[in-house]
């Protein structure tokens, strides 16, 4: 089973938060990267734009098909990832690293709550494998 | 058994037929709906371009305005589909529904299924490729018809059915077109890159892409074709079709999604403003 890094915090659909502060960089877990496969095509929100939680904040395609990600924060877009979009093949590679995607601004530092811990987030893909 | 909605053969506009989807696609992630299959075809003809495409790297728009094919972006992924003499399935469902796999292939694979059912009903066998799609193919690159891809349906190696996904908050809208008929010259000119040997290309169609009409004629009228795919979802899957229409939340939004997302140009040609329709 993979290992999840206890520094970030996980949402259910499969993305990360490293939180520093009022800022959360995100990105999707190795798992989800592992479920998609070879990932051909990103598109991610403009710097200044806003993203809310649980609504997309960005769009995949893999040789599988299209994917939504939903955003575990909410808050203005301060960073995008420039690197992944010249070499879309870090995500796979490194998805909890230098694959992330965007740096957002929280305007709810209480929307954390929700989130998963690495312990919480594992059990959870775990259940969700038996489960399918 | 299990009861899905199957919501009757029309024959609608690109705009329309990409809108109901998506519509039903969005409803099912807000609500315990049961799943949902559509058969369907589009008057006038259309190109429907997968959700990363390039319109103008992919598609002669030119020719297409000179054909009267209207061009659509697709909520789902994949490449470039001609959709004159097809009938195209929509089906949306929880990616944890009990019928399907817990891997995203697997759901390929159990639809296409339900598609070799029907044609093998019709008197055309078929396999199923298990090759992925990649991101080396070049020459032909656009035309989906000519890449076959993960568990699409080939007969003597000619691809005759494709398919395609979207993904989000736990619901799936999978898209597949079964050829009718097959025009590789007009596919040419409205598809490919417009560079190269134009008659090599031509002939590397014809070679990889095969039609319903092309191995039983035209004797089954649409009407008796899309009962047998009925006939073949509900005994391949162990579930009732009941038909039914769109929901009020569904129509609303239907609409919405024609006016403001399936008839502008930034999201069906540029491909901007991914409009989400939530």
């Amino acid at each position: 089973m993979k290992v999840f890094p206890d520094d970030l915090l996980y949402n259910r659909e499969h993305s990360w938060v490293r939180v520093e502060g009022e800022l959360a960089t995100i990105g999707i877990t190795d798992y989800a990267q592992e479920n998609l496969g070879e990932i051909l095509a990103i598109e991610l929100p403009e710097v200044d734009s806003y993203v809310e939680r649980d609504e997309p904040f960005g769009t995949i395609e893999s040789a599988k098909g299209v994917f939504e990600l939903m955003s575990p924060v909410s808050g203005e877009v301060l960073n995008v990832n420039e690197d992944i979009l010249d070499d879309i093949g870090i995500i796979n590679s490194d998805p909890h690293d230098t694959g992330w995607m965007i740096v957002v601004e929280m305007k709810d530092l209480e929307e954390l709550d929700d989130l998963l811990d690495s312990r919480e987030y594992h059990d959870f893909v775990i259940k969700e494998a038996e489960g399918d | 058994m299990m009861i899905w909605r199957f919501i009757p053969f029309k024959q609608l506009s690109a705009f329309e037929n990409m809108a109901m989807d998506e519509a039903i696609f969005r409803e099912n992630q807000r609500r315990d709906s049961p799943p949902t299959l559509r058969i369907y075809s589009w008057s006038p003809p259309s190109i429907s371009l997968g959700y990363f495409q390039e319109t103008r790297n992919e598609v002669n728009v030119s020719a297409c305005s000179r054909y009267h094919i209207d061009i659509v972006r697709r909520p789902t992924g994949g490449k470039a589909v001609l959709h004159e003499h097809d009938l195209t399935y929509a089906v949306i469902a929880k990616e944890h529904n009990p019928l399907f796999t817990p891997d995203i292939l697997g759901t390929y694979r159990i639809i296409s299924g339900c598609i070799a059912e029907a044609l093998s009903e019709l008197g055309i066998t078929t396999e199923m490729s298990v090759d992925g799609r990649t991101s080396g193919e070049e020459s032909l690159k656009a035309a989906c018809f000519s890449s076959p891809s993960h568990y699409e349906l080939l007969v003597n190696k000619r691809k005759i059915c494709g398919s395609a996904q979207v993904r989000s908050r736990g619901v799936f809208l999978q898209h597949g077109s079964i050829l009718l008929d097959f025009d590789p010259v007009k596919t040419c000119t409205l598809l490919l890159p417009q560079h190269g040997n134009r008659e090599k290309q031509i002939e590397k169609l014809r070679e990889s892409v095969t039609s319903i009409y092309e191995h039983i004629g035209s004797e089954f009228s649409t009407a008796k074709i899309c009962h047998i795919l009925q006939r073949s979802f509900e005994k391949k899957l162990g579930i009732e079709l009941v038909e039914g229409g769109l929901t009020a939340a569904e129509g609303i939004l239907m609409a919405r999604l024609i006016k403001d997302k399936y008839t502008n140009d930034k999201w069906n040609i540029e491909g901007k403003g991914a409009l989400h329709g939530s």
